[in-house]
C-alpha cells in the first residue's frame, strides 16, 4: 500500500470540497507524486483506484492525460525549460544547452546520477519574463544562459 | 414525434434521439465512427457531418449526432459541404491509418473503407511517416488490439463502461500520442469482449477466432436466434461457401438483446462443424454392428416398435423448436404418453446483462408445445423403466453423457435421432437430424418471445427434418406392420 | 502616457495580498455596497451587461450576457456553480498569475459579487498546476476572508452563503477550454464536451455553471463599486474598460502593462515597452496571443480592441502581444506553434488530432530543408480542413489560424525553404 494513512487524512478532507468524491482525483495524485517518490507509480494508481472508488484502468487514462505526471521515474530535481514562442524569441535555445552541459541530461531523460530530470515544457504563464525555468515547481526567470548553472549549482 | 424534412422527404423524429438516428431510421445515410445507437454520444469522430437549415438562419455543416431535431429542420445528407467535410476528416483518418487491408479482417466490413470509396477520397497527400505502435496487441483470449489501425473513436471504451460495467479500456496519453489500451497490458475478462470487434468501425479490435478465417464477401449471412441460453439474442449465422460456420454475431433486436451477444454463444460455432456427423440412418444387425440403413428402413421399424411397447420414453433435445416440440407431443400422444424434454442445469454464467444461466434457447416454447421438463436424475429413473426409448435432437447424447447409457437395460430399445454418430452398443436404430443451422424453426425466450432459426447450409446428404421423421412416424403408429426380419 | 487605471493600483502595495492591505485599500467594500443597497441578484447581472465588460480570457464574450445565461432559479433548483478559469495556458499571457498573485482579495471579491448575481452555491477556482504561489497566495487569501466572515455562510452578516475552493490543475492546455476545465475539475482528463448544451444548462457535474475568466471577474468589484457609467469612461465603446496588456518578445522592456482598450499596438510597443529591442525593426507580431495568429509590421497601428483586431484580419484573445524583430523567422515560429498545438491536443477530434501533427511535421521538414514543392499548398489545405467549427472545441481553429496567417503575410519565407534549403540550415 503505497498511500499513507497521512495522505488518506489529507484526500479525506480535500473530497469535502467536492459533491462527488471523483473531483478529488487530480489533485490528490498531485499530493502522491510529491509524497510517493516523485512519480505516480502503478502502485500508487491501484492505490488511488481504490480510494476513489474506480478502476485502475480509469486512474491511469487520468494521470497520463496530464503533462505534469511522471508515470515512470524521474531524477531527484526536475528542471523544466519552456520551449515556447515568448521564450524562444529571447533565447530558451541557450538555456536549454545550458541546462544540458549542467546536468548532462538529454531532454526528456534524467541524468545518470539520478540527480536531474531535465525537460522542455510548454507556455509556463512567465512570458513577459522570458525566457525561464522551473526547478521543482520553482519559477527562474528573465534567465541569461550563466544563471543556469549557478541556480542548479546551488540545489543541494 | 418532432416533424423534420431530410433530402426533401418529410418524416416524423423522436426528439430524444439525435439528428444521426432520425436519418438513419428513415433509409438515410450518414456515415459515422464514434456514434453507435447503443452506446453514450461523443461527437469525437466529425465525419457524421450534414448539413442542416433551421427557419431563417442560413444554412450549416453540422455534426449530426450532436444535433437535437427541432420542428421544421431542414436536412440535406447529401450536400456539397457536408461531403467536402467528411472527405477531409477521412485524409486526417488515413494519415496515420496503416494500409493493412490486403491483410486485414475487416476488409469488406470496414466503414474506413467504405466511407472512403463513397467520399472519393482514393490518395492521400501525406508523404510524413506514420505512427509505429503495437500491431498485435495480445488482450487475452478473445481479442487482438492492433492500435496503429485505431482511429481513437473510443467506442470500446464505452462499450465496457457501459455494457457489461467492467471498466478494462482506456484512452491513455494525450492527443496524437493517444493509445487504446488495458491497464498494464492485463487481458480482457468478461463474457461480453466479442462484441468489442462488431463495435470497433475498423481491424483495430479483431476476433482471435476468426483471424485470417475468411474473406466476409465470402460468407452468407442468414438471421437465426443464438442457442446457448433462454434470452435467445439474434445473431446473424455465417457461413463460408455452404461449409464451416465462421463466425456469430448479434442482430440488433430492441426487444431483446439491443445490439449485443455473449462470447459463450457467440464462440459456440466450433460444435456446429464437428466432422463426427450422423449419416440418414443406421440400424444394429444380429451381429451387433451399427450399419448404415435406408431411412425409410430404419423408420418402418422404429414404428414397429413403438406399435408394440406399451411404455415408451420420448426425450427431446433442448434444442428442439416450437414446431418439432409439436409434432414430438403429438407422436407421444398416439403412444399414450407425455413427450419430456431433457432439462439441463443452471450454469453460473447467468448475469445482469444477457445470459439468462438457463442453457434451455426453447423452455418455454417446449413446454407449451406439451413437453414436460426431465433434469438427469428424473432420466435415470424414467429411463430404468421403459421399454423403448426416443432420444430426439442435437447435443442429446453429449448433455446425457455417453455413460447415461450404460445403464440402460438390455432388453430395452434405444432410438436415436441426432446430429453426431454414436457407437454405444445400446443404440438399435440411429437416425442423423440437421443441426439449429441447418433447418428452421421458432424457440420461445425467457420473456416469451418468439425467435426464429434459420437454415444458413444444408444439412448432410440424405439427412431428413426431424418434423418429417417423427410426421412419418405418427401417421402410421396406430397401425402394426409386420417386423422386418432383423 | 496619462490613462486612468484600477487593476494594478493595489498590487503596488506591499503585501497587496493580505487581508490587512487589500481591506484597508477598499477590498470588499463593492460587495458590502451591493448588499446594503439591497440590489437584487438580477440588477447586479445587469449592471455588469450595463458596463459592457467583455470576457478577458480569448472569446471575448460580454461577461453579464454569459451571466444571464444562468437559468431561472425558481423555474431550476438544481445546484449553482462558478468554475473560474485561472488555467492561463495561452501562449505569450502571463496576466492573471499577477492578479491572483498581488490582489487574491479582489478576486475574491470578485467571485462573490458574481456568486450572489448569479444565485450560486459554490465557486471552483481552477488553477493551473504550475502556478504555485499565485495558488497559495489564493488559498491563504481565501482562509484569511473565511475566518473574517467573507466566505462561506451568511457572507459579511448579508443572509447570503457561498463557498469558494481551491482546485489545482495539472498541465494541459485543453483544461483553459471552458468544457475540458469542467471534465478536468471533475477528475477526469480535460475532454472538451461538445456545446450544446452549453455550460449554464449542463455544467459541472451536469449542474447549471457559468465559467469566466480571472481577469474577467477581477473588473467586477470596480464595476459595482464605481459604476457602469464609469467604466464605460476607459476603453472604446464596442471594448470598455482596461486590460492587462503583456507584451514579450523582442522588445527592450516586456511586461504587463495596465493600458484601456483601443489603444494603438504602436504606443503600447514604442511608448510603454521601449520599441523594438537592439534597435532593430519589427518584422511582424501577434496581437493577443499565439491563437490570434501575426500581422505584419505595417499593421501595428491596429487599435488594441475586439473589433479593429478582428477587422485586421486577426483576433484580441487575451492581448497578449507577442513581438518579432527584423532576424526572426515567421517559420520557425510556426513550428514552435505547431509543435504546442500538437502537443495539447487532447485528441478527439479527428481534424485535430491528426492536423496539428501533420502541420508540425511538414514545417519542420521545411525548416530542416526538406522540403517538397506543394508542402506550402498542402499545409494552406489542411489548415483549412481544421477550421472553422468543424470540431468539438476551438483548440483546432487555435491551431489552423496562426499557420495559415504566417503563410498569408509571410509565404516568400515559406516557400524559401522549398527553393533555398541549404540557406535555411545554415
Amino acid at each position: 500500500m503505497a498511500l499513507t494513512a497521512a495522505l488518506k487524512a489529507e484526500f479525506d478532507k480535500l473530497c469535502t470540497k467536492y459533491p462527488h468524491r471523483r473531483a478529488g482525483l487530480i489533485p490528490a495524485l498531485h499530493r502522491c507524486q510529491e509524497e510517493l517518490g516523485g512519480w505516480i507509480s502503478p502502485e500508487t494508481i491501484t492505490d488511488c483506484a481504490e480510494y476513489f472508488e474506480l478502476e485502475p484502468v480509469e486512474v491511469y487514462s487520468v494521470a497520463s492525460f496530464y503533462p505534469m505526471f511522471f508515470l515512470s521515474p524521474v531524477g531527484q530535481h526536475v528542471v523544466s525549460v519552456c520551449r515556447n514562442i515568448s521564450c524562444d524569441l529571447r533565447g530558451a535555445s541557450e538555456i536549454t544547452n545550458a541546462a544540458r552541459q549542467h546536468t548532462g541530461a538529454a531532454c526528456g531523460e534524467s541524468s545518470e546520477d539520478g540527480r536531474f530530470y531535465l525537460e522542455e515544457v510548454e507556455c509556463q504563464g512567465a512570458c513577459t519574463s522570458a525566457p525561464m525555468m522551473v526547478v521543482d515547481g520553482k519559477y527562474h526567470e528573465d534567465l541569461e544562459p550563466a544563471d543556469v548553472a549557478r541556480i542548479l549549482g546551488e540545489i543541494q | 414525434m418532432t416533424k423534420i424534412i431530410v433530402n426533401g422527404r418529410e418524416v416524423e423524429a423522436d426528439p430524444q434521439k439525435p439528428l444521426i438516428a432520425a436519418c438513419h431510421d428513415h433509409g438515410e445515410h450518414v456515415p459515422h465512427y464514434c456514434y453507435h445507437p447503443g452506446l453514450s454520444v461523443v461527437g469525437s469522430c466529425r465525419i457524421c457531418q450534414v448539413e442542416v437549415k433551421q427557419g431563417e438562419m442560413p444554412a450549416r455543416v453540422v455534426a449530426a449526432c450532436r444535433t437535437p431535431v427541432a420542428e421544421g429542420m431542414v436536412v440535406n445528407t447529401e450536400s456539397q459541404g457536408a461531403h467536402d467535410s467528411r472527405r477531409e476528416c477521412l485524409e486526417f483518418l488515413l494519415k496515420n491509418h496503416p494500409l493493412d487491408c490486403p491483410i486485414c479482417d475487416k476488409a469488406g466490413e470496414c466503414t474506413l473503407q467504405d466511407y472512403s470509396f463513397q467520399e472519393a477520397q482514393a490518395e492521400g497527400r501525406t508523404s510524413e511517416p506514420r505512427r509505429t505502435l503495437e500491431k498485435r496487441k495480445d488482450l487475452g483470449d478473445v481479442i487482438l488490439l492492433d492500435q496503429e489501425r485505431c482511429i481513437l473513436c473510443s467506442r470500446c471504451v464505452r462499450f465496457m463502461d457501459e455494457v457489461p460495467k467492467s471498466p478494462q479500456l482506456c484512452i491513455s496519453g494525450r492527443g496524437s500520442d493517444s493509445v487504446v489500451e488495458t491497464w498494464q497490458d492485463a487481458p480482457l475478462t468478461g463474457n461480453y469482449q466479442g462484441n468489442l470487434a462488431d463495435v470497433c468501425p475498423v481491424g483495430a479490435l479483431t476476433l482471435k477466432d476468426f483471424r485470417f478465417q475468411a474473406r466476409v464477401w465470402n460468407l452468407t449471412r442468414v438471421p437465426s436466434t443464438c442457442s446457448e441460453c433462454s434470452r435467445g439474442c439474434s445473431i446473424s449465422v455465417e457461413v463460408l461457401r455452404d461449409g464451416e460456420v465462421k463466425r456469430m454475431r448479434p442482430r440488433p433486436n430492441e426487444d431483446v438483446n439491443g445490439y449485443w451477444m455473449c462470447d459463450h454463444g457467440r464462440f459456440s460455432e466450433g460444435e456446429l462443424n464437428r466432422s463426427d456427423r450422423m449419416g440418414p440412418a443406421a440400424m444394429r444387425n444380429d451381429a451387433g454392428e451399427l450399419n448404415q440403413a435406408d431411412p425409410d428402413d430404419a423408420l418402418r421399424v422404429v414404428r414397429n416398435l413403438l406399435s408394440i411397447q406399451s411404455n415408451a420414453l420420448f426425450l427431446a433435445s433442448p434444442y428442439l423448436t416450437l414446431e418439432e416440440g409439436e409434432a414430438l407431443s403429438q407422436l407421444a400422444r398416439s403412444c399414450s404418453t407425455q413427450a419430456a424434454f431433457f432439462s439441463p442445469a443452471a450454469n453460473d454464467l447467468g448475469d445482469d446483462v444477457l445470459h439468462t444461466g438457463d442453457p434451455c434457447p426453447n423452455r418455454r416454447g417446449l413446454q407449451d408445445a406439451g413437453l414436460k421438463p426431465m433434469d438427469s436424475e428424473a432420466w435415470a429413473a424414467a429411463s430404468a423403466s421403459a421399454d423403448c426409448v426416443i432420444l430426439v435432437g442435437e447435443r442429446l447424447l453429449d448433455m446425457l453423457g455417453e455413460e447415461a447409457l450404460d445403464g440402460l437395460p438390455s432388453a430395452q430399445r434405444l432410438v436415436v435421432m441426432e446430429c453426431r454418430t454414436s457407437n454405444h452398443p445400446a443404440v438399435d436404430v440411429a437416425l442423423g437430424v440437421p443441426n439449429r443451422v441447418e433447418r428452421s424453426g421458432t424457440w420461445i425466450n425467457v420473456d416469451g418471445t418468439a425467435g426464429a432459426i434459420r437454415a444458413a447450409r444444408s444439412a448432410p446428404q440424405g439427412v431428413r427434418t426431424i418434423v418429417d421423421l417423427l410426421a412419418n412416424l405418427t401417421s402410421a403408429s396406430s397401425q402394426p406392420e409386420e417386423a422386418l426380419s432383423s | 502616457m496619462a490613462h486612468e487605471t484600477y487593476l494594478l493600483d493595489r498590487s503596488k502595495l506591499a503585501n497587496s495580498h493580505t487581508l490587512e492591505v487589500a481591506r484597508a485599500d477598499g477590498a470588499y467594500a463593492a460587495l458590502r455596497k451591493v448588499f446594503e443597497s439591497s440590489m437584487s441578484p438580477e440588477s447586479v447581472v445587469e449592471e455588469v451587461k450595463k458596463s459592457g465588460l467583455r470576457g478577458r480570457g480569448g472569446a471575448g464574450f460580454p461577461t453579464g450576457l454569459k451571466w444571464s445565461f444562468m437559468p431561472n432559479h425558481e423555474s431550476d433548483s438544481r445546484t449553482r456553480y462558478m468554475a473560474l478559469n485561472a488555467d492561463e495556458s495561452e501562449p505569450g499571457t502571463c496576466k492573471d498569475r499577477i492578479l491572483m498573485r498581488e490582489d487574491p482579495h479582489c478576486l475574491i471579491e470578485g467571485c462573490l459579487i458574481a456568486a450572489f448575481a448569479m444565485r450560486l452555491d459554490a465557486v471552483y477556482i481552477y488553477v493551473r498546476g504550475e502556478y504555485r504561489l499565485p495558488y497559495d497566495r489564493m488559498q491563504s487569501a481565501l482562509d484569511e476572508a473565511r475566518e473574517a466572515g467573507i466566505v462561506g455562510d451568511n457572507i459579511l452578516g448579508s443572509g447570503y452563503s457561498c463557498e469558494i475552493h481551491m482546485h489545482k490543475g495539472a498541465g494541459a492546455y485543453i483544461c483553459g477550454e471552458e468544457t475540458g476545465l469542467m471534465e478536468s475539475l471533475e477528475g477526469k482528463r480535460g475532454h472538451p464536451r461538445p456545446k450544446p448544451p452549453f455550460p449554464a444548462g449542463f455544467g459541472l457535474w451536469g449542474q447549471p455553471t457559468t465559467v469566466n475568466n480571472v481577469e474577467s471577474i477581477f473588473n467586477v468589484p470596480f464595476i459595482l463599486a464605481r459604476g457602469a457609467d464609469w467604466f464605460r469612461t476607459m476603453g472604446t465603446e464596442t471594448s470598455p474598460g482596461n486590460f492587462l496588456c503583456g507584451i514579450s518578445g523582442h522588445v527592450e522592456r516586456p511586461g504587463v502593462y495596465e493600458v484601456p482598450l483601443g489603444m494603438s499596438a504602436r504606443a503600447i510597443v514604442e511608448d510603454l515597452a521601449g520599441g523594438v529591442w537592439k534597435g532593430r525593426s519589427l518584422k511582424a507580431w501577434f496581437p493577443g496571443g499565439s491563437s490570434t495568429g501575426v500581422l505584419p509590421a505595417d499593421m501595428l497601428d491596429t487599435s488594441m480592441d475586439h473589433d479593429s483586431v478582428k477587422a485586421a484580419g486577426s483576433m484580441f484573445g487575451t492581448g497578449a502581444m507577442i513581438i518579432l524583430d527584423e532576424t526572426a523567422s515567421v517559420v520557425r515560429s510556426a513550428l514552435i506553434l505547431a509543435r504546442f498545438y500538437e502537443h495539447e491536443s487532447c485528441g478527439q477530434c479527428s481534424q485535430c488530432r491528426e492536423g496539428t501533427e501533420w502541420q508540425e511535421q511538414i514545417i519542420n521538414r521545411l525548416l530542416s530543408g526538406r522540403g517538397k514543392s506543394g508542402d506550402v499548398e498542402l499545409l494552406v489545405d489542411l489548415s483549412n480542413g481544421m477550421f472553422p467549427g468543424k470540431t468539438i472545441c476551438a483548440l483546432s481553429d487555435a491551431a489552423a489560424i496562426p499557420v495559415l496567417a504566417a503563410i498569408k503575410h509571410f509565404r516568400g519565407e515559406f516557400e524559401a525553404c522549398i527553393s533555398s534549403p541549404e540557406e535555411v540550415l545554415a
